[in-house]
């Protein structure tokens, strides 16, 4: 079930992508899908489209994985898409009926939609699948830490999205056991009736959260028998470092903000 | 209705088509009897919690089948309709305590066998009778399963396994992390429960005196293969064999192996204390060992 989901998953790699400063590849993410929104005609979208597509050919990872990773999300952006096209009126109008009808704009306004989800999914699964969750916290308590002027307990908020990161996958292997145990001894999970479903899941999620809480405390307990104390005063293992590389990924991401205001009308 | 399990060139393969796929058995050929004492044993990662899985169909083979009793399970076979399967072969998980959820003992005992339909009251008095049998007494029955002890806790979820009354009992190292009397009296629980109950055991360990004790009949497992099978006596035979593997073998045997290097001569290597005791009375003279 959960592991036919390549979003939001690690495939180890040593290309260019990969080697990236974390912190980089997060910011030039949310930048693209910032300016995603800049793109508004076919040579823009083709221009993104193309820095996209080089950028998982970089990559050095099968196109295939990025279309999986769209597969989960389809219905989700043919159900907007459609609407797009139903809805929007302007243009020549090829068709009408009621509330509906088929307009050029319309069809536009779908099209674009629909290049806008793909690049974003695209673009976050790149950045998921070449940055290992462990570094992606380091870069978020990296990017956060100015915020430590404002009381904002850095440290805390990192060091929980590391443990919630690094156990992640050992909380699905968990929730697999469990459920193969119940459903073993005789329990459907969804099926029947939308009661019998949401009963059905009352054996997965006790069992769940009980282990949950004595992994919590004896997590606490190691950790406190190797002396933490909490943020202040702790060295770091993993240092980021901020290569030409990765100020190379500012450049291009600035030449193709410039280009896309150029080829926007 | 013959209650054998029979693997057809069984293949599986984890996440195929991902980057994460990995294959974890390549055409297993294998039979449990009805009756029999079945042992899996392999290292970690050998492919036998995979395996197990397949006994009541709880993965399906992505190549090849199974045949569980009158069920044959293939690639094809739909989801539907596995629940006779599931009550006919009871699966015990490593660290079972972990499938407890109910607010007493009782209940999640009588969780399993309401699942498959027996009414409430049958189902409690079910509750009681397996507690006795793993050796709780009725005291535990109202009391929350959070409350007790590791050991407990463990007898609690074989109990509710148990208690769906399964024909063929499978189990993924039961003893694991638990103490020696009570890893002892535990697999003599199983024990009991196949000779006097006839039930079909099959037993995933890495304990090889269990093996030696109790199985009939061993596979070896590796990297998802069969590489050996065959009774005890003939598997733990060959100790050079077991130890380039890895795989441990019996301390009876061990001590034999090393007799032999000094000089003595056995016809079999003995596999249990028992046998290695008769041998050394039988060769200073002595009465043959009686119990």
């Amino acid at each position: 079930m959960m592991n036919k989901l390549i979003f939001g998953r690690y495939i180890p790699g040593d290309s260019i992508i990969h080697r990236l400063d974390p912190r980089a590849k997060l910011v030039a993410s949310f930048y693209f899908i910032a300016i995603i929104f800049l793109a508004n005609n076919w040579q823009s979208y083709l221009c993104l489209g193309i820095f996209t597509f080089v950028a998982i050919l970089l990559s050095k990872i099968n196109l295939r994985f990025f279309f999986r990773g769209v597969r989960p999300l389809i219905w989700l952006i043919l159900f907007t898409v459609i609407l797009q096209i139903l809805f929007t009126r302007g243009g020549t109008l090829y068709w009408s009926w009621g509330v509906f009808s088929l307009s050029e704009y319309g069809i536009q306004n779908g099209l674009f939609i629909f290049c806008r989800f793909i690049l974003i999914i695209f673009m976050s699964t790149l950045l998921t699948l070449t940055t290992p969750p462990l570094s992606m916290s380091d870069a978020i308590e990296s990017l956060l830490r100015p915020l430590h002027v404002l009381h904002v307990p850095v440290h805390e908020i990192a060091l929980m999205l590391s443990i919630a990161l690094r156990f992640v996958p050992t909380l699905m292997d968990e929730t697999e056991k469990i459920m193969n145990a119940q459903r073993a001894r005789g329990v459907d999970f969804g099926e029947g009736s939308l009661i019998q479903k949401v009963k059905a899941v009352v054996p997965l999620l006790i069992p769940l959260f009980v282990s949950s809480f004595n992994r919590a405390e004896d997590l606490a307990t190691a950790m406190e028998a190797r002396g933490y104390r909490g943020g202040e005063g702790r060295s770091k293992y993993r240092i980021l470092k901020w290569s030409n590389r990765d100020s190379g990924v500012i450049v291009v991401f600035v030449i193709v903000t410039i280009g896309l205001i150029v080829l926007r009308t | 209705m013959v209650m054998d399990i029979r693997f057809e060139q069984v293949n599986f393969v984890y996440q195929p088509d991902t980057p994460f796929e990995q294959r974890a058995l390549y055409a297993v050929d294998l039979t449990i009897k009805e009756g029999s004492y079945t042992a899996l044993v392999g290292h970690t990662g050998s492919g036998k919690s995979t395996l197990l899985q397949h006994l009541n169909a709880l993965l399906k083979p992505t190549g090849g089948k199974v045949l569980i009793g009158d069920r044959t399970i293939t690639p094809e076979t739909d989801n539907k309709n596995l629940k006779p399967i599931r009550k006919k072969v009871g699966i015990v998980f490593q660290f079972p305590e972990a499938q407890l959820f109910e607010e007493t003992v009782a209940k999640d005992i009588a969780f399993g066998p309401q699942n498959f339909g027996v009414s409430q009251e049958e189902a409690l008095g079910l509750a009681k009778e397996k507690l006795e049998l793993v050796g709780l007494d009725d005291s535990f029955l109202e009391r929350s399963p959070f409350e007790l002890s590791g050991g407990q806790m463990r007898r609690v979820a074989i109990a509710g396994v148990l208690a769906m009354e399964p024909e063929v009992l499978v189990l993924d190292e039961p003893t694991a992390g638990l103490d020696p009397a009570g890893r002892k009296e535990m697999m003599e629980i199983f024990w009991r429960l196949h000779k006097e109950k006839k039930m079909t055991i099959v037993l995933v360990t890495h304990l090889m005196d269990d093996v030696a004790n109790f199985a009939d009949y061993v596979y070896v497992l590796e990297k998802g293969n069969v590489v050996r099978h065959g009774s005890p006596q003939d598997v733990f035979q060959d100790v050079d064999w077991l130890k380039e593997k890895q795989l441990g073998v019996p301390a009876a045997s061990e001590f034999a192996e090393k007799m032999q290097a000094k000089g003595a001569r056995f016809e079999q290597l003995p596999l249990t204390e028992e046998e290695l005791a008769d041998w050394i009375l039988q060769q200073s003279g002595g009465v043959a060992y009686d119990e």
